[in-house]
């Protein structure tokens, strides 16, 4: 395929992305338009149907557990339960390794998405990741076939995953400095101009194009100054891409259409099965990188589905109805007066951000085909 | 080993691990000698032996560079990435490799002396001590190999990947691991002398004094163990887990948590004398100067050893782990973008 060679239906999509998708923005600004994301995906790659939305559309299993966290120190005893209990409850299986075997084959491959760059306040906790690969070993799977991984190396020293998880599990940082492309393919990418930087492509990483088989997705469940939250969607999307942060430039966002059509591109949109959503912690403001405490809730829960859209839905209300209870302004505030420039403002005070956010880019991922926006479709299951 | 005058041939200046408190240097760094691009990141510590700075890259190559000018002496390309600080053994290099290998390369030449290897990535640093050289792997086994043969001595298996830089006295070499234990093991055997849990896997490399091991641990607290039987002396709860390793100074374990201080606790009683913030997160040890206290955590700090207030900083060597070798004119940082630096 000549480069220039684009997925049309992506185009298609990421046109429909730009007008009308913002139903909830309030506030006095307008916002300029994003430009139109070309996607390049492989050739001829043949979806699946384990990838998003999945198995089950629409469907959110919400465990909490109050002693999950104590002292700010993640209990692994109790997140096996809830993660048993989740999968359970999510597959309707009655036991542990029916419900991971509806995703996972001995055979494959497993490529863990862990979200890291919060470490060490609010990342995702390496007990659930230990969990996970237990479960996968259950079903057979090699240590050496399970990868965690990341994109940026030092992001995961910092949470020190290599030294807390399990002997033979690979685990991977794509990159180790901004400019380090060699882990990305040339082959496929998302290319767009959004504020006239020189290179207007992101990539996607080679151990996702053409390494794992299966993709477990493990987002925590925070704020996020450009995109409104960071769950699934952004964890997925601009953790798999390279040269990502151009798409926002304060005070403009355009992590909305971005994110959504990150996700749909092939092979990533297939590969990921699974969704298990870190809500040990809650960051209701200064995301993703905050170190924080103040900012920082102990919530002891997990999300787990197939849906992401679903899933970062119900993580935009969560965060929503905890800024509200905080007095912070809402995620899709549009006020000038909120934006500064001035990161340890941003940090500090919860009436400020960095950019006007794109919460949108939640429902925006959900129009084309990621999953389902409308609180009222979302089959919202609570275990206490 | 022994080190003299601003020779720094092992992680935290030698063996001891008292983190160089014998230099005379850290005052505030006022000028640079020279900077140097080695055009992959750094995730690893210098070292320094007669005038010549040995630097890991993470691409995998091993450079050797002339303290003086900057100049590249030779360059070692290994065949996997390189998180290891290396270790001067004799006339050879030590360092780690992804690859699983320690490679011992000739100070004089730049060339391959002997290679070992183990079944999982190396990030330790090798410790070598009356011609054994130690290391840990992500394998989760101890090695023992001859210094100049590199042939295998032993090996002990344990229950998780160790990150953890051993430290070796006659006694027994003492190690953390990622199955959350603290480990002392015969040199001689590798038997198992004593073990002793903590509540979560260990990144920190040990300091032994007085029989006092002292070690971080990912369970967010500081322990003090019985260099003889491991049992708990005292410990002390910081706000987050611990990465960095403690560097020893008399009467004082220094040590830094991610809750982005960095603790001066008195090594007997454990009881806090100071505690400073150095950024939001510390991963890295600190080094010991004449009276002061130097520490890289997104810029380099330097506190007064005695009451913890800030000397000095410097917006240099924003490396998460790496350790600065101080000498008593110049200070050697290297940075996560690969620049290595002579601050003056």
């Amino acid at each position: 395929m000549d480069r220039r060679t684009f997925v049309k239906s992506s185009l298609g999509a990421a046109g429909l992305l730009v007008t009308g998708l913002d139903p909830f923005a309030r506030g006095d600004i307008s916002l300029p338009q994003p430009p139109r994301v070309q996607v390049r995906s492989r050739p001829q790659e043949k979806a699946s149907p384990l990838g998003m939305p999945g198995l089950f559309p629409g469907r959110v299993v919400e465990v909490h557990d109050p002693e999950a966290v104590i002292g700010n120190r993640v209990s692994q005893p109790v997140v096996r339960n809830m993660l048993e209990q989740g999968m359970k409850e999510l597959t309707g299986e009655r036991t542990v390794a029916d419900a991971w075997a509806k995703f996972i084959e001995p055979a494959d491959i497993v490529g863990i998405k862990i979200n890291p760059s919060g470490a060490p306040a609010c990342c995702s906790s390496p007990e659930i990741v230990r969990e996970i690969i237990a479960a996968l070993q259950l079903l057979r799977v090699p240590a050496s076939n399970i990868i965690v991984y990341d994109r940026y190396a030092y992001e995961i020293d910092v949470g020190s995953y290599q030294v807390l998880l399990p002997p033979g599990v690979q685990i991977l940082g794509i990159q180790d400095g901004f400019s380090d492309v060699s882990g990305y393919d040339p082959n496929i990418f998302c290319e767009a101009s959004f504020f006239g930087e020189w290179e207007t492509r992101s990539y996607m990483a080679s151990v996702v194009a053409n390494k794992v088989t299966k993709i477990i997705n493990v987002p925590t469940l925070k704020d996020h100054s450009a995109s409104g939250v960071t769950g699934c969607l952004k964890n997925l999307g601009y953790g798999t891409f390279n040269n990502v942060a151009r798409s926002h430039r304060s005070p403009f966002s355009f992590t909305n259409p971005l994110i959504g059509i990150m996700c749909s591109v092939e092979p990533l949109r297939s590969k990921a099965v699974l969704h298990i959503m870190d809500g040990m912690r809650q960051v209701w403001h200064g995301g993703p990188l905050t170190q924080a405490q103040d900012f920082i809730l102990q919530t002891g829960t997990l999300y787990l589905g197939t849906d992401p859209v679903a899933i970062d839905t119900i993580e935009l209300e969560t965060i929503e109805k905890t800024r509200r209870e905080k007095g912070a302004p809402s995620v899709w505030e549009r006020n000038p007066e909120s934006i500064t420039q001035n990161s340890h403002e941003f940090y500090h005070n919860a009436q400020k951000n960095l950019f006007y956010r794109q919460p949108a880019h939640i429902a925006a991922a959900g129009t084309l085909g990621l999953g389902i926006s409308d609180l009222k479709q979302i089959d919202h299951r609570r275990i206490a | 080993m022994t080190s003299v005058d601003s020779d720094w041939p092992a992680l935290l200046k030698d063996n001891s691990r008292t983190g160089g408190q014998q230099a005379a240097a850290a005052r505030a760094p006022s000028r640079a000698r020279w900077q140097v691009r080695l055009g992959s990141a750094v995730r690893s510590s210098p070292v320094l032996r007669d005038g010549i700075l040995y630097v890991t890259a993470v691409s995998g190559t091993l450079h050797a560079i002339d303290s003086q000018s900057g100049r590249t002496k030779w360059k070692f390309q290994a065949s996997g990435l390189v998180h290891s600080t290396p270790s001067i053994c004799g006339d050879k290099v030590l360092f780690g490799c992804d690859d699983g290998r320690i490679y011992a390369v000739s100070c004089e030449s730049g060339a391959r002396s002997w290679e070992a290897v183990s079944q999982g990535e190396v990030w330790t640093s090798p410790v070598a001590r009356d011609g054994i050289v130690y290391f840990g792997s992500a394998d989760a086994r101890l090695y023992a190999i001859n210094a100049n043969t590199g042939t295998a001595q032993w090996k002990q298996e344990v229950g998780g990947r160790i990150y953890s830089t051993p430290f070796v006295t006659d006694k027994g070499i003492v190690f953390g691991c990622g199955d959350a234990n603290v480990y002392s093991v015969d040199p001689s055997s590798g038997k198992i002398l004593w073990r002793t849990a903590t509540g979560n896997g260990i990144d920190s490399s040990p300091a032994v004094t007085a029989d006092t091991v002292v070690i971080g641990s990912e369970d967010f607290w500081v322990y003090a163990l019985d260099a003889n039987t491991g049992a708990v002396r005292w410990k002390y709860e910081t706000g987050l887990g611990i990465a960095s390793s403690p560097a020893i100074s008399g009467e004082l374990a220094i040590i830094g948590s991610k809750d982005g201080y960095v603790y001066a606790l008195e090594t007997a009683t454990g009881r806090l004398r100071w505690k400073a913030q150095a950024g939001d997160v510390v991963t890295a040890p600190p080094v010991i100067a004449n009276g002061i206290v130097c520490i890289q955590a997104g810029g380099t700090f330097a506190f007064e050893t005695n009451s913890g207030k800030l000397a000095w900083r410097a917006g240099l060597g924003g490396a998460v782990q790496s350790v600065p070798v101080l000498t008593d004119k110049v200070i050697y940082l290297t940075s996560l973008d690969g620049e290595v630096y002579a601050l003056e």
